[in-house]
């Protein structure tokens, strides 16, 4: 029996007897001194980052004092320390501008989870048993140091690989010198919601592989293909920001939105005009709008310059797109078509984005590089109110993708001794198709760096948690939602609760122990040493007019949290020379009689991906169009419902060429017919007691199709049938006003 | 004379985000109920998004609005309240004492905008969730009506500072949870009793109405309907 197990029961067992029931345990636990000075009652704040999203959002993080029950030195105790109790947007940061998003927002109780993983964990069970044993930091360390000196010894070209979210800063230098030392793979970056699509067609378009900073707050006109850019897309809290003031932040001048999708998303439904258009013609119709433009010689075809160039038939005014031609197939009548073409030329500026499902045909390379240059054509790329391209980290697309991998893996075409993962969950996030349960249980040892217990982590045979972000230094380099160069930083905002590393820290310690070139590749101590390193590079590139100094830039920037350019920058362009693309219709898997419906996963408001779904403020919150709580649903228009004899919180079942589930109904008038959606979140098997075992898991039933073009996966190009087969469980938000609505007219 | 909070809300700025919802969610303390009571309608949400849909596919509309307690002037949760515990605060706030409360839900009944909240059981914070809850405000057990306070606590704390650094409010310098939060700004907080301050400005504009105003219940929340674009205006 260890000292700390001896000293709990024997305190258990002393307040038992002395107070027969009435007494509580946790007051026998030892109090620990402060590790801090702290004033009761007085809130500090201090500068962090949101690291919930790839926006890169500032936060301020107010810091009050409090006990928390922590281990300390293996001792179980009270501690009075510094508690994080509210997030809120850092007001200097130029991304949100003190301002947050919902998830954002949540982000305490990342910290504060009560199946967060507490300290290093063995496994001990079969994997994926969920069996482990707590162990200490030095065995732990130890365990993967061995792992990785035999696999080094053994000189096997790719027996390393790394999973993780895309990553940016000096995470992602360490990761990649870590895993380059032993001839790897690079690491394996994956998300399900990825802009690699629209970082592709950028770099075709004009010359920046990156996602765009649109913006949308001086512009007098937003065309919008897809785009859930006020909820979930890209960085939606500057973009909304930016939607404010377009609305109202200019008196006596009000932009107009217009969103073309197949259903209502939570941006759809903010816009002055919304249109549904065929699933993957979004392509054909943003070249629609540019025939117009350039045949009532609104502007001429050369405008769009490059990005125009690359589409077949631009030069010659794309005939093949005139609207009466091509509304049939977009489901756009031609009139509309050419009314939003003439409004939009007519507006300066006026600009074009695209992104989620748009892009996830698989045509949707086609169809960003068309809608880029309908953009171009309207003269907003790299202006105000239109799309500018702020310099931010190296974007070299990742070498190697989860799906290809993942069926090299498990067919055995590639052996992989050691895997490691961090932030991602791709058991969960990637379709059952794909294989990657297959591929991972192949692997003799997988080391996870997660806080939590997921579908992924649960087949790891080493857990190294890594610190909440709020108890973490945290550095960022967002690239985009602001013209300004951007470079975060914070040191950690409280004290760790458990008994948890860093990330970064564990993988420096291991290299050191592993010697050989890490002590050139990878000269720092710490994670710390190496984000100031990172800074003092800044302060020699950039200089600075306020510190004298590299220490004091860096002083300045941890107090601000972070540095940013005074001036817009803009990274120059790198053209190279593209030969024209055509038109490829969309495929879609499963045959039209069989499978009579598009199926569109979209990202949940809340749940975002699903890395969400563990936190009870996010189940608990109603989804801005259903009012769903604590669940999953299934979209259905009105009309579909009845002919399929589906009635509001029926339990349908949804089939896909490669799947199955079951969620209940939602009759929706905000989509078509022929759609059927389901927002990604729910499903997990395995995700802590707030998201295990609730609703259905829309990827796990998509086909593995890609993006043509790129290895991305193209999420919107399945079809399903569906069918009633009997009640089911659907929560609606009760406490609201009645279904009309109330008068509130425009006078 | 006393302050009289109010709230101004632009529905052409709202964008139905939620962000509201949740920052209130984690500065009042309100605690999550679960699955098997939100499906019995217990879920508590001092401020909700509201969405009407208008119309069938494909000519589909829908809009948001958030609402809150609107902090009447003529609130009908104060007068039915046997114990007192809903009452009229000298800044025009629609208070709630908690330990006055004895659960009698008249208040609740009353209240045409269900905007009032009561705890069926008492609250539970797994361990260590509770360490997030703000000192400031005081947690509700089982038994109490609980609603939306414009956040009392931070106007009381600018209140205590002003007067302590012998100065007047600021406009503008008191912001309520959701509206600090609200990434479009479209929530203005301020002092309906100062002509000068920006929600005064917004309550007399030609756009704003009240929520269920024909009520006579003088709601302290002024909506700014959903714009719409006109073609001649911008050209």
């Amino acid at each position: 029996m260890e000292r700390r197990d001896f000293l709990k029961i024997s305190a258990v067992a002393g307040a038992t007897a002395a107070l027969e029931g009435c007494g509580n345990p946790d007051h026998q636990l030892i109090r620990f001194v402060p590790e801090e000075d702290l004033i009761p009652g007085i809130a500090t704040w201090k500068p962090s980052i949101c690291t919930l999203c790839p926006a890169g959002c500032g936060l301020l993080v107010r810091v009050m004092a409090g006990e928390a029950e922590v281990v300390r030195n293996g001792q179980l105790g009270l501690l009075k320390m510094g508690l994080a109790k509210k997030l809120e947007g850092n007001p200097a940061h130029p991304i949100n501008q003190g301002k947050l998003c919902p998830r954002g927002q949540a982000g305490l109780q990342v910290t504060y989870h009560p199946d967060r993983i507490k300290g290093p964990l063995v496994r001990t069970g079969r994997r994926g048993s969920g069996q482990f044993r707590e162990v200490g930091w030095d065995e732990a360390t130890k365990q993967l140091v061995q792992k990785l000196s035999e696999l080094k010894a053994s000189k096997q070209e790719g027996g390393l690989a790394f999973v993780t979210a895309p990553l940016r800063g000096q995470r992602k230098t360490i990761i990649d010198t870590f895993v380059a030392s032993f001839k790897g793979l690079t690491s394996i970056e994956f998300a399900f919601f990825d802009d690699s699509v629209i970082r592709a067609a950028n770099a075709a378009s004009f010359g920046h592989a990156l996602p765009p900073t649109v913006d949308i707050g001086t512009s007098n006109y937003v065309i919008s293909f897809g785009a859930d850019f006020l909820g979930t897309w890209n960085s939606p809290v500057a973009q909304s920001l930016g939607f404010g003031h377009m609305r109202k932040g200019r008196p006596g001048q009000r932009g107009k939105f217009v969103q073309f999708e197949q259903r209502i998303s939570q941006t759809g439904a903010s816009a002055d005009e919304w249109i549904p258009v065929e699933p993957g013609a979004e392509g054909m119709l943003a070249l629609s709008l540019a025939h117009v433009i350039i045949a009532e010689n609104k502007q001429l075809a050369t405008a769009a310059g490059h990005a125009g160039s690359l589409i077949e038939g631009w030069s010659l005014g794309l005939p093949d797109y005139a609207p009466e031609k091509v509304a049939a197939q977009v489901g756009v009548k031609p009139e509309t078509i050419a009314r939003i073409a003439r409004e939009a030329a007519a507006q300066d500026p006026a600009v074009a984005l695209i992104g989620d499902a748009a892009v996830a045909h698989t045509n949707g390379l086609f169809n960003a590089l068309a809608v880029n240059a309908l953009s171009a054509l309207l003269g907003s790329v790299g202006k105000p109110g239109g799309i500018l391209f702020a310099s931010g980290s190296s974007a070299k697309p990742p070498a190697a993708s989860l799906q290809s991998w993942a069926s090299e893996v498990s067919s055995g075409a590639t052996a992989v001794d050691v895997l490691l993962l961090y932030n991602a969950n791709p058991v969960f996030a990637a379709p059952a198709e794909w294989g990657v349960q297959r591929a991972l249980e192949k692997v003799p040892f997988i080391a996870s760096f997660g806080s939590f217990i997921d579908e992924t982590s649960a087949l790891a045979d080493l857990i190294l948690p890594d610190h909440s972000p709020l108890e973490s230094w945290l550095e960022d380099t967002p690239v985009s939602g602001s013209a300004k160069t951007v470079v975060s930083v914070a040191p950690p905002a409280m004290n760790p609760l458990h008994n948890t590393r860093a990330m970064a820290d564990v993988l420096l310690d291991a290299a050191h122990q592993l010697g050989g070139d890490f002590a050139k590749t990878l000269p720092w101590k710490t994670y710390e040493e190496a984000i100031q390193a990172s800074f003092a590079a800044l302060y020699k590139e950039k200089g600075s007019k306020t510190a004298k100094d590299a220490d004091e830039f860096w002083k300045k920037a941890q107090e601000q949290g972070g540095w940013w350019s005074t001036e817009p920058s803009q990274v120059a362009a790198v053209i190279s020379a593209g030969t024209a693309v055509k038109n490829s219709a969309p495929q879609f898997s499963g045959d039209s009689s069989q499978y009579p419906y598009h199926f569109l996963p979209f990202a949940s408001q809340l749940l975002y991906d699903g890395s969400l779904a563990h936190l009870p403020w996010m189940q608990e919150v109603p989804d801005p169009l259903s009012t769903a709580m604590w669940g999953t649903w299934v979209e259905i228009n009105p009309r579909t419902a009845e002919k399929l004899m589906i009635q509001q919180g029926d339990l349908v079942e949804v089939v896909s060429p490669n799947g199955k589930l079951r969620a209940p109904a939602l009759v929706s008038p905000g989509i078509a017919p022929d759609v059927i959606a389901m927002p990604v979140g729910q499903g997990h098997q395995n995700f802590t007691r707030y998201a295990t075992g609730r609703g259905a898991n829309p990827i796990s039933i998509l086909a593995p199709a890609n993006v043509e073009g790129t290895g991305s996966l193209a999420w919107a190009a399945t079809r399903v049938k569906l069918s009633r087969v009997g009640r089911g469980k659907l929560i609606l938000f009760g406490g609201s006003l009645s279904e009309s609505s109330p008068e509130l007219k425009h006078r | 004379m006393a302050h009289q909070w109010g709230m101004a809300i632009d529905l052409d700025r709202c964008n139905g985000c939620e962000a509201c919802v949740v920052a209130c969610h984690a500065e009042n303390n309100i605690s999550t109920v679960g699955e098997e009571q939100a499906a019995l309608s217990r879920a508590k949400h001092w401020i909700r998004v509201e969405r009407y849909y208008e119309g069938e596919f494909p000519d589909v509309r829908v809009k948001f609005t958030p609402v809150l307690c609107q902090q009447c002037d003529a609130a009908p949760c104060e007068p039915v309240c046997p114990t007192f515990a809903s009452y009229h605060t000298s800044e025009g706030l629609n208070g709630q004492v908690y330990n006055r409360c004895i659960g009698t839900r008249y208040c609740a009944n009353a209240c045409p905008y269900v905007v009032r909240y009561f705890n069926f059981y008492n609250p539970i914070w797994e361990k260590p969730l509770q360490l997030q809850l703000n000192p400031d405000v005081s947690v509700r057990e089982e038994g109490v009506m609980e609603k939306c306070t414009f956040c009392v606590q931070r106007i009381k704390a600018r209140e205590i500072q002003a007067a302590a650094e012998k100065r007047e409010l600021r406009d503008g310098e008191i912001q309520p949870a959701c509206v600090q939060s609200c990434p479009t700004r479209a929530m203005v907080f301020g002092d309906l009793g100062d002509p000068e301050s920006e929600v005064s400005r917004l309550a007399r504009s030609s756009r704003a109405t009240k929520l269920l105003g024909e009520l006579g219940t003088r709601p302290k929340v002024n909506y700014l309907p959903r714009d719409s674009w006109h073609d001649s205006e911008n050209a």
